[in-house]
């Protein structure tokens, strides 16, 4: 690969196209790291506002139709087409960026990790998160415990929906198998994955009543007693923090807020509230799009052979099982609104 | 006989969510949920259901939408430039549907948040309200008067007052001030809350979807029993553990017309409303921006110490904590056999567990939350 400019074929032109991999693309591309070759998508209407972006790249309505040898393929369609494109673009002899989450099953994930293992492809997934220098710090904390033992942690994370969703297949259930913990919870079970390991043990409940879950809660508690507790929701607005608790201070995290994090230490009075800065030059780190900008670096960086892959299939496919756990041992939330006839209506629902 | 089929307008509100939450689980009647826009399927979602999606304005449309349903439950909200011509398109869409009765949820807003004593559903109304809102409300409701007059769908206008419950925003903003400190009440707070909690209200629709004699009738609808603006607040503080000394008496605040609100009402003028299609997307966008940023707080002097927390207050909330009449539901009583099952207590105690289930610090009924 070289210093060839790497040629991207983005795959799927909906929102999450155009809100964020359309300006990542664009600023790479005026680097001279990539250029985009083809955009895809069975939408001509969708393609457009991404092709007055990108003039030069051909357009095609089927993946097949593109050329993809020594390409970075992109995928950023629906959740269950993943797979299927992933595979054929690693057949083709391409490498991956597979927006989250992987895949719509364990099944389709594991598969797509196979092909990339069999056909010596390089799979990426896109849980861009890790890049935050926010979530960066934290690992660092989380493992070398300056501030003592982690005691417990709390997570609220979600809102009122506002994502401009163009149809209604992410809310079909049988388009798209899961609610809020499959959409933002798998970037949290990511991060926990990589922060701490896997869990001993997971308590998960939810309100789903026939459909998506909107509000769920999960409890964690790791072997070393460490106990933590999740709650996202796409119904009204939590805090949007991440607070971990130690013998001697605390940490918080503030949602998407990727250069930044409060910590109070046992002493100071006050909270510190700080934005993270390269210690040499004082330049403050990456903001969100810069880290969403980084991990297709970190791609282009792996074509080259210059640095691994931050986050491959194996990584990717870690939150999806845990998330496949905790479906596969739901419980229903209590909701004490609700009169005892609905109750005993809604406990009977798959 | 199977249940009644009935499209839900603002069917991801927080009164249409429980409609919907209610409904479902009962199985009292089918719902077809309508929505202006995709994002509002997060919560509905939570049920498997045949949801439409499509503009309120778009009558051709609604009335696709509403095909087939034997009536339509309005609960839409939208700025005072929309509501007039919102319940419009909806009238117009239940005729070409077929539709036989639309039931309507208006406000009793249209006689003021402050009634005079004595108010009824027979009191005249006008258009002249401090506020945009009440005003859009009584055009809205002189509006399908004179559609239902030459038209075949029944129409049945509610006027709750205060409706509170699971994720109304009277019970979260509540909260909210008292957590911040900002929570005041204008005098002693012992004025008057004409309060429904949201099932109250449900089980009113219900009659209003099925009483004969409802037809082109108007019902004030509430609790049975209403409380006081203190005891509204007293209870929220009690079970965030707040001592209600914290909770400001403030005399009432004038609001002079802010230049924000001179020009929102303005564009909520019915010939104005005609006039905004023709204006540009962008236009309209960056002057919204602009109005958001308006009351931007001055920059802290330095050499000054901070400013303690100000309570906080708005016009529609300071003139409804001035209301010293219980609004009648005779009415109601009489035509539609409305007797309210749910006590404001009851209704307070439903509404502070879901204050609990949503992550507050809610320290009773029952301690805090696990996750808090």
């Amino acid at each position: 690969m070289g210093n060839d400019i790497i040629s991207a074929v983005l795959v799927g032109c909906g929102a999450v196209s155009r809100f964020f991999y359309g300006p990542a693309l664009l600023d790479l591309q005026s680097r001279g790291i990539l250029t985009v070759e083809a955009l895809v998508d069975p939408s001509a209407p969708n393609r457009q506002p991404l092709a007055e972006l990108f003039p030069q790249a051909r357009q095609y309505s089927r993946l097949e139709e593109a050329e993809l040898r020594s390409r970075l393929v992109i995928i950023a369609t629906p959740p269950k087409f993943h797979a299927q494109a992933a595979i054929h673009a690693m057949q083709s002899g391409a490498a991956v960026l597979c927006e989250k989450p992987m895949a719509s099953s364990i099944d389709e994930a594991q598969a797509m990790i196979d092909t990339a293992r069999a056909t010596q492809s390089l799979l990426a997934v896109g849980l861009y998160k890790r890049f935050f220098p926010a979530c960066e710090n934290l690992k660092g904390i989380l493992e070398r415990q300056p501030l003592g033992r982690l005691k417990k942690f709390t997570i609220e994370e979600g809102g009122k929906f506002g994502w401009q969703a163009a149809s209604d297949s992410f809310f079909r259930k049988s388009e798209t198998p899961g609610g809020v913990l499959l959409d933002i919870g798998v970037h949290v079970l990511d991060l926990l994955l990589w922060w701490l390991g896997e869990p001993g043990t997971v308590d998960y409940e939810d309100d789903a009543l026939g459909g998506q879950e909107a509000n769920c809660r999960i409890g964690l508690t790791y072997r070393d007693g460490v106990h933590g507790e999740v709650r996202l929701s796409r119904d009204w607005s939590t805090r949007y923090e991440y607070r971990f608790e130690f013998e001697r201070g605390q940490i918080r995290y503030h949602v998407n807020e990727a250069n930044r994090l409060e910590i109070i230490v046992d002493g100071m009075p006050s909270l510190l509230d700080g934005s993270l800065r390269d210690p040499g030059s004082h330049r403050i780190e990456r903001t969100n799009p810069q880290s969403f900008i980084q991990q297709i670096v970190n791609v282009t960086a792996a074509m080259r052979g210059r640095e691994p892959l931050k986050v491959p299939g194996e990584e990717g496919i870690r939150s999806l099982r845990l998330i496949g756990h905790c479906y596969a041992h739901r419980r229903l939330m209590e909701m004490p609104w609700l009169t005892a006839t609905e109750i005993a209506a809604a406990q009977c629902r798959p | 006989m199977p249940p009644m089929k009935i499209a839900l307008i603002g069917a991801s509100g927080f009164v249409g969510t429980r409609i919907v939450e209610q409904w479902n689980l009962t199985g009292a009647f089918e719902i077809v949920p309508i929505v202006r826009s995709y994002s509002s399927l997060a919560v509905l979602a939570r049920f498997e259901l045949p949801w439409q999606v499509c503009d309120l304005f778009d009558v051709p449309a609604l009335a696709r939408a509403m095909e087939g349903c034997d009536a339509v439950v309005h609960a839409a909200i939208g700025d005072p430039g929309q509501i007039e011509q919102m319940a419009q398109s909806i009238y117009e869409a239940a005729e070409i549907a077929h539709v036989r009765r639309l039931v309507v949820l208006s406000s009793a807003s249209v006689h003021g948040q402050a009634p005079e004593p004595g108010t009824d559903e027979t009191s005249p109304l006008h258009e002249r309200h401090s506020m945009a809102y009440n005003s859009a409300k009584v055009r809205a409701e002189k509006a399908l008067h004179r559609l239902s007059a030459s038209g075949n769908v029944e129409v049945v206008l509610l006027r709750p007052s205060v409706v509170y419950g699971p994720r109304s925003r009277w019970i979260a903003d509540t909260a909210r001030q008292l957590l911040e400190g900002s929570a005041c009440l204008i005098g002693d707070g012992n004025a008057i809350c004409n309060g429904i909690y949201v099932d109250n209200l449900i089980a009113a629709i219900e009659l209003a979807l099925q009483v004969p004699q409802a037809a082109g009738e108007t019902f004030l609808v509430g609790d049975p029993a209403p409380m006081t603006w203190r005891s509204f607040y007293q209870q929220i503080a009690d079970a965030l553990g707040i001592d209600m000394a914290t909770v400001g008496s403030i005399p009432p605040p004038i609001f002079p017309r802010s230049f924000k609100s001179k020009i929102t009402d303005f564009a909520a003028q019915p010939a104005i409303q005609k006039l905004l299609p023709f204006i540009p997307g962008r236009l309209k966008r960056l002057t919204k921006l602009v109005l958001a940023n308006w009351n931007e707080p001055p920059a802290e002097n330095a050499w000054q110490l901070p400013a303690p927390v100000r309570f906080t207050t708005t016009e529609e909330l300071s003139l409804l904590q001035q209301c010293q009449w219980q609004l009648p539901q005779q009415k109601a009583q009489k035509i539609l056999g409305y007797i309210p099952k749910i006590s404001a207590e009851e209704g307070m105690q439903r509404s502070l567990q879901w204050l609990k289930f949503a992550g507050y610090p809610v320290i009773k009924p029952g301690g805090p939350p696990a996750f808090t």
